[in-house]
């Protein structure tokens, strides 16, 4: 049966936005990065909420400025990090099930707390899906970002159900917060010098600039005599370091091989903590060494 | 002589690595593959993914093992695989394919012709993929062609555009930035996104590059522009 379909004008937006879902799972020995969610618990909920699939497709926005216009009526949830929302200029929540009247405007505007916020829509949006997944991703879907004067696609419905019962959950943002990252030691952690071992294990760390939907760059450096390894699998969570001393955290658009010593992997409930922070944030690894 | 059992490191509850300590080498890359068809063969249904790295196979369990749960290889695997396939890939080597191929002939000295002899006559192998979707890592450059990467990558690299970077030759499966020398260009479609397997070639695999003309390269373009084993 093939339902109506409907309409979402991007106006404007930052650079970084992307459709995603829950991935592709099955293409890895292809080269294809995975390429799910960043935070996949906010997504998870988010569908939640929508009674969608969780496989349904959603919004991850990580800048201000964003501007749709809703060429129909919809249901729409938000989730993730805390923003100002407007809806037609008036001030609304930045998490929960929303009804946007037909013609809306909606705005991002500033970020208060974390970095990624998702926007879901009832049934998801209805993108190409390219090896079993609509997410956004070089070289596999037509386009690798959202850009102005796109248009998402949704299922119109024709009648607006109940939703409204699960209108009062709250998504909890304390994970926003939160400074402690676990995180197993990566396959090279042994070449590492006891120093070195223990600057991973006590010190803090901050989210550089370099930061986008295939890893997060620490600033502090971590000397380091290792050089490369022979190019090896890398995953999700994979915390390489390079022969400079800076550490790459590997998120999930990340290549599938990689070339520099692995020397964390970070647990997998962890990864959204940290693909929410901000640059200038404070993380701390906690190792978990003892999981055998 | 490679031992053909890996040592095992569990590194989270769910991702276990399978490692030799031997340099790369074709004997390594086949016994790579036939552990791997034996991890798949046995493990299929707890089996979530599997990686490859030039001296390792990483397996992502669905979940975490219990305690007692060992991987005991047996030691009698065949010593060779038997559907090995051999991939031609035509090539239009120099001019507005190939940038960079004057300039990497000028450096080792050699002419045009020398160079297209010295990368086509090898058979390649099929490492595994990485880098960008569908691209290959190739062993079997020879010596002689190895040219450190681009200081300065291109911001630009066509699909189907054939490099070296260091001791390695591959093709860009579509267009992305990239820091290798470019040699030539291939009319085939490596890589399809809107296909399932997006890629024919299996690691281990043999891949060969066949010198063509223009003419045939345009010819290619226009009516099958996918790649058949041999």
């Amino acid at each position: 049966m093939t339902k109506p379909q409907a309409f979402i004008e991007v106006i404007k937006t930052g650079p970084g936005t992307k459709i995603r879902d829950i991935g592709r799972k099955n293409y890895a020995e292809f080269g294809v990065p995975p390429s799910g969610p960043l935070d996949p618990k906010a997504v998870f909920w988010i569908n939640h909420l929508l009674k969608n699939k969780e496989e349904d497709a959603v919004l991850e926005i990580n800048q201000p400025g964003l501007k749709l216009q809703f060429h129909d009526s919809a249901i729409i949830c938000l989730a993730g990090a805390k923003a100002e929302i407007t809806i037609n200029g008036k001030t609304t929540y930045s998490s929960g099930l929303q009804i946007i009247p037909e013609g809306s405007l909606l705005e991002v505007g500033k970020f208060e707390l974390g970095s990624i916020l998702y926007l879901g829509i009832q049934n998801g949006f209805q993108t190409p899906i390219r090896l079993g997944s609509r997410s956004y991703s070089l070289g596999i879907t037509e386009k690798e970002f959202v850009k102005a004067g796109d248009t998402l696609p949704f299922i119109k419905q024709p009648t607006i159900i109940d939703y409204l019962s699960n209108s009062r959950v709250k998504w909890n943002q304390d994970y926003l917060k939160q400074e402690k990252i676990r995180a197993y030691p990566g396959p090279e952690f042994d070449l590492l010098r006891e120093s070195q071992q223990e600057q991973l294990r006590t010190s803090y760390f901050s989210i550089s600039n370099l930061k986008n939907g295939m890893a997060v760059q620490l600033e502090e450096l971590v000397p380091n005599e290792l050089g490369s390894i022979y190019t090896a699998p890398v995953f999700p969570g994979t915390v390489q370091l390079t022969h400079g001393g800076k550490l790459i955290c590997l998120l999930s658009d990340a290549q599938v091989t990689g070339g520099y010593p692995r020397v964390l992997q970070i647990h997998e409930d962890d990864l959204g903590v940290l693909a929410q922070k901000k640059p200038k944030e404070k993380i701390q690894f906690q190792l978990i060494e003892d999981f055998l | 002589m490679v031992d053909i059992i890996p040592e095992i490191k569990k590194i989270t509850p769910t991702w276990w690595e399978f490692k030799w300590k031997e340099e790369p080498s074709k004997s390594l890359l086949q016994k790579r593959v036939l552990i791997k068809n034996w991890l798949v063969a046995h493990y299929q249904d707890e089996l979530a993914e599997i990686r490859q790295g030039y001296q390792c196979i990483s397996v992502i369990w669905k979940n975490p093992p219990g305690k007692d749960f060992e991987v005991i290889f047996p030691t009698n695997l065949p010593s060779q695989r038997v559907d090995e396939k051999t991939w031609q890939i035509p090539v239009c080597y120099g001019g507005e394919f190939g940038k960079d191929l004057d300039r990497i002939c000028e450096i080792k000295g050699i002419s045009p012709t020398e160079l297209i002899e010295l990368h086509s006559n090898p058979i390649y192998r099929l490492e595994f993929y990485g880098f960008l979707p569908g691209f290959m890592y190739l062993s079997g450059l020879q010596n002689s062609l190895k040219t450190p990467r681009k200081e300065f990558p291109d911001r630009t690299v066509k699909a189907g555009s054939v490099g070296i970077g260091g001791n390695q030759t591959g093709i860009y499966p579509f267009e992305s930035p990239g820091g290798w020398h470019l040699i030539g260009r291939t009319p085939i479609t490596v890589f399809s996104p809107e296909e399932n397997p997006p890629a024919n070639p299996q690691i281990g695999d043999r891949i060969q590059f066949v010198p063509i003309s223009k003419e045939e390269f345009e010819f290619i373009l226009q009516n099958s522009p996918k790649l058949k084993p041999l």
